[in-house]
């Protein structure tokens, strides 16, 4: 509609398809492929192999994987949990009091996730919370980092909420939690599992404050395959890359299943 | 049908379900309910940060003063770290900006097949983390990497012409890739809600097409080019996975001095120092970003 | 307990906007109030004065002689139907009209298989029962009317709202709820209703009075005949059926004066020499000769089907006649003569309400 001409079409896409494809495209490829090999000396990468497959799905890095998902799942239901109830309290407060309560929760997005985790690091080494060197230090830090955003999403969809629904729900002699729990947490349901995955993808990828915080047992994912190519493993490296995002997908695809089944509009 | 009503009727007399005066608690206090959750976020992410400060506060030598404050200021590292991170967060955003524009402009307006699939994958690159930009583009532009070794290949150097990975320009190269989406996503749904018949009027008072970018689509999308811009500048001052993954000892950011002094010097009172400069800086630009997407958004 | 609702001075206001001033009315148990004005003018916020969603700035609500001015909501005990029915989407339509009955607690808690019986009748009075599986995204407009309809009256209430319930429906479609909404009521006698709209039509066929609001104030309240036959005001007489409204002075001799002719009417109660607007109702004005004749010039004829609509310029004033349909219709620019019947007139006393 903006260019009409066939000739001005091919030419927008082909200016299209350089800036998109060498940017966007190319790194998962090379990732993908680089994970393959074992050499990349040349345009493509040489010497095939599935090894590095197999290693990153076994021992150390299969306890990685492992730690990283228990921690994205718990993180997100906590920021979950923080994140709908705080969206909810603010929705009925009124004025200053909401808006102040809204800043509070996002002040988490600002803040650089290296000094959420070397706060929590100097918070949590001394008493009266003593959990450095614990595995919940590094779940306690994804949720910090995760709720802001939990909250967003969920506050976004509570002020698209329809408010005719609470107070038809209200009006046949509902309570408040009846209120809540038959009527407005169903309507938010689509809403909150979105907020879920978005939350779990951020929290598989963090490494900023996990990397002041993991105790030797509790290494996520995203600290191996810094710790891989930090060294030159770089192939090893991408293989465990493509590990996480695979497992990140599919995580994604699960939740966005569950949201299909529970959009009623 | 008649019998049905006729049985209602007796049996119901209609009265009202409930009775009693009473009102309820929850309704008189409703800050009561956003207890809990603010004193988790207290305990979480209000206390530690106040610790921060505190300790910013504290240098290893006992008693309270700015001399961490005066320390650091006057360091060269902490002032070559502000002006890398400033710069390459400034020059992320706008390249961020004129890409995300341009790509957004032809998925919107000028759709070919499988454009709502790009629109997709932009989608699904958000949820990666940033970090895998940066090893993607070891194997494409690092010393033995694709372009490097295209070169090679074709010309029998020794060495490939694209070294610039591991300076401040590989860093640039990483966020504008990764942040773009950013930009792109909040521009799509401006751009969902502009009406196709004022670009084809425009188009059929002949406006050429530059012309109707900038009269019709710029005005347009301004608020969220400001919105998405300003995220994408705050999420640039943070960033540190990329910065990290490039390995580069030349590029040194705010958030990387705060991890290096932490963790490599163990200088808790510096590293503290350099925390509350770069929340200054983060926090101020988000409030902005904050008015302005409220702006954008009324 | 008996249904009824009264309205008690009741003012609501929003930021020191008064957008309900001062409303006294009583509804009487099984009566259908209709409450008819243009938007913005204060109608929906006395019923959801009634539901509970607005507080009042002062005054009291009464539902069945109780004050329940200070009672959150879900105490009220009353059914509402809104505009666009707010079905829940995620239940069925079962689960819809079981949902005020399940939200009972405590005392009042409903048995399960009291519920399942007055689901079944309620969905049986409105004649949902075959849809009870639906999801309420499965059926029509009216249907989910009719659904909207079930659920308020599932819990019983004595008293039932209705907010614009028709607006959402189609031209037929609303004639035909309107005669489903009638048999309800002559069904459910005892029910209170409160029916807000700014359609005349359904106001006049459904209500048994009619308030009309304007401005936040209550303007008039009636039979539907009352309001119909002798307005109070212009405002009224506007917006119940169509009018004709004439600026006239009264005469002296038991009669007005419009233009250079005199016209006979009633004029009890307005002093001689008083100005006052005349009302006439375009369908009860006649072409040709007769008592009270107006003279004037067709500006526009218009062919409805059944009725001729003749717009005539009479001493300045636009004169409109709905006339049977008309074998030889005067022409644009003709001459012509109208009459109406003295008893079909009725005088206003001129300055109350507004244009």
């Amino acid at each position: 509609m903006l260019v009409h001409s066939r000739g001005a079409k091919w030419a927008v896409w082909a200016l299209f398809l350089v800036l998109f494809l060498p940017l966007f495209a190319l790194p998962l490829l090379v990732v993908l492929g680089a994970s393959f090999a074992t050499n990349w000396s040349s345009v493509l990468p040489s010497g095939f192999t599935t090894g590095h497959y197999s290693a990153a799905t076994r021992g150390e890095a299969l306890q990685a994987l492992t730690t990283s998902l228990l921690t994205a799942a718990a993180a997100s239901l906590l920021a979950l949990t923080a994140g709908t109830w705080a969206a909810l309290a603010a929705a009925g407060l009124k004025g200053r009091y909401r808006r102040v309560l809204d800043a509070l929760f996002v002040l988490p997005v600002a803040v650089p996730s290296v000094v959420v985790g070397l706060a929590i690091l100097v918070a949590f080494s001394k008493p009266p919370f003593l959990l450095n060197g614990t595995r919940e230090i590094v779940i306690l830090a994804h949720t910090v980092l995760v709720t802001a955003f939990a909250h967003q999403s969920v506050s976004a969809a509570l002020a698209r909420l329809d408010p005719a629904y609470e107070q038809a729900a209200a009006s046949l002699g509902a309570r408040p939690a009846h209120v809540l729990w038959r009527v407005r947490l169903p309507l938010l349901l689509p809403s909150l599992t979105a907020a879920a995955g978005l939350c779990f993808a951020l929290s598989m990828g963090e490494l900023s404050a996990t990397m002041m915080l993991y105790p030797p047992d509790w290494t996520p994912l995203p600290v191996l395959i810094f710790a891989a190519t930090d060294r030159g493993a770089l192939f090893a490296g991408s293989a465990l890359a493509v590990v996480l995002m695979a497992a990140t997908l599919l995580a994604l695809f699960a939740v966005s299943r569950v949201r299909t089944r529970a959009s009623y509009r | 049908m008649a019998e049905v009503v006729r049985r209602l009727r007796v049996r119901r007399g209609w009265s009202r379900p409930r009775g009693g005066s009473r009102t309820s608690n929850t309704a008189s206090r409703p800050w009561l309910a956003a207890v809990p959750p603010v004193a988790l976020l207290a305990v979480l992410f209000l206390y530690p940060l106040a610790l921060v400060v505190q300790q910013s506060l504290q240098p290893d030598t006992g008693g309270t003063s700015f001399q961490p404050y005066a320390d650091v200021f006057a360091s060269d590292a902490f002032r070559e770290a502000l002006w890398t991170t400033v710069w390459l967060a400034a020059g992320s955003t706008v390249g961020c900006l004129v890409l995300g524009f341009v790509l957004a402009l032809v998925i919107a307006f000028v759709p070919f097949p499988g454009a709502r699939a790009v629109a997709r994958f932009i989608d699904v690159f958000l949820s990666f983390p940033t970090f895998l930009i940066t090893l993607a583009l070891l194997f494409v532009y690092g010393t033995v990497g694709m372009a490097n070794g295209l070169w090679t290949d074709l010309t029998g150097a020794a060495d490939g012409p694209f070294q610039f990975l591991t300076t401040p320009w590989g860093v640039l190269l990483a966020e504008i890739t990764y942040f773009t989406p950013f930009v792109v996503r909040p521009l799509l749904a401006a751009f969902s809600q502009l009406d196709t018949a004022q670009l084809e009027a425009a188009g059929s008072l002949g406006a050429r097409p530059v012309r109707i970018v900038r009269r019709v689509i710029l005005p347009e999308a301004l608020p969220a080019l400001a919105a998405g811009g300003s995220l994408v500048l705050v999420l640039c001052l943070n960033e540190f996975g990329i910065v990290l993954f490039t390995g580069a000892k030349g590029v040194t950011t705010l958030p990387m001095l705060v991890h290096s002094k932490a963790i490599l010097e163990s200088d808790y009172p510096g590293a503290c120092v350099v925390a509350v400069v770069n929340v200054l800086i983060s926090v101020g630009l988000y409030g902005l970003y904050r008015v302005v997407s409220r702006r954008a958004r009324a | 307990m008996i249904g009824g609702i009264r309205f008690d001075s009741v003012t609501v206001a929003y930021d020191g906007n008064v957008v309900l001033d001062a409303l006294d009315l009583t509804v009487e148990p099984g009566e259908v109030m209709a409450l008819l004005g243009p938007s913005g003018s204060g109608k929906t916020t006395a019923l959801r004065a009634v539901a509970g969603f607005v507080r009042p700035a002062s005054g009291r609500v009464f539902l069945g002689g109780q004050d329940v001015t200070d009672l959150p909501p879900y105490r009220r005990g009353i059914g509402m139907v809104v505009q666009q029915y707010a079905l829940f989407p995620h239940m069925r339509v079962e689960e819809n009209v079981a949902f005020g009955l399940k939200a009972q607690r405590g005392r009042t808690k409903v048995p399960k298989a009291e519920i399942r019986t007055r689901v079944a009748e309620a969905l049986e009075m409105t004649g949902m029962a075959a849809y009870a599986r639906r999801y309420p995204r499965e059926l029509s407009g009216g249907q989910q009317q009719r659904v909207a309809i079930a659920r308020a009256l599932a819990i019983r209430p004595g008293v039932l709202l209705l907010d614009e319930p028709l607006s959402a429906l189609d031209a037929r479609l609303r004639s035909d709820m309107l005669a489903e909404l009638a048999r309800l009521h002559r069904e459910l006698p005892d029910v209170s209703i409160l029916y807000v709209t700014h359609d005349q039509v359904e106001a006049l066929t459904l209500a048994d009075r009619i308030a009309v609001m304007d401005r936040a104030r209550l303007q008039a309240c009636g039979t539907p005949r009352e309001l119909y036959r002798a307005p109070a005001n212009e405002f009224t007489a506007s917006f119940v059926g169509n009018a004709n409204l004439l600026p006239v002075t009264v005469g002296s001799g038991g009669g007005v004066v419009f233009g250079g002719g005199e016209i006979e009417v009633g004029t009890a109660g307005v002093a001689p020499g008083a100005k006052a607007t005349l009302c006439v109702r375009p369908h009860l004005v006649g072409l040709g000769d007769g008592p009270n004749r107006l003279s004037g010039t067709v500006t526009e004829i218009q062919w409805r089907g059944s009725t001729h609509r003749l717009y005539v310029e009479v001493d300045g004033r636009r004169v409109i006649a709905d006339l049977r349909e008309l074998k030889a219709p005067p022409a644009h620019g003709d001459e012509v003569t109208l009459h109406f019947s003295p008893d079909d007139a009725t005088l206003l006393a001129a300055g109350v309400g507004h244009g």
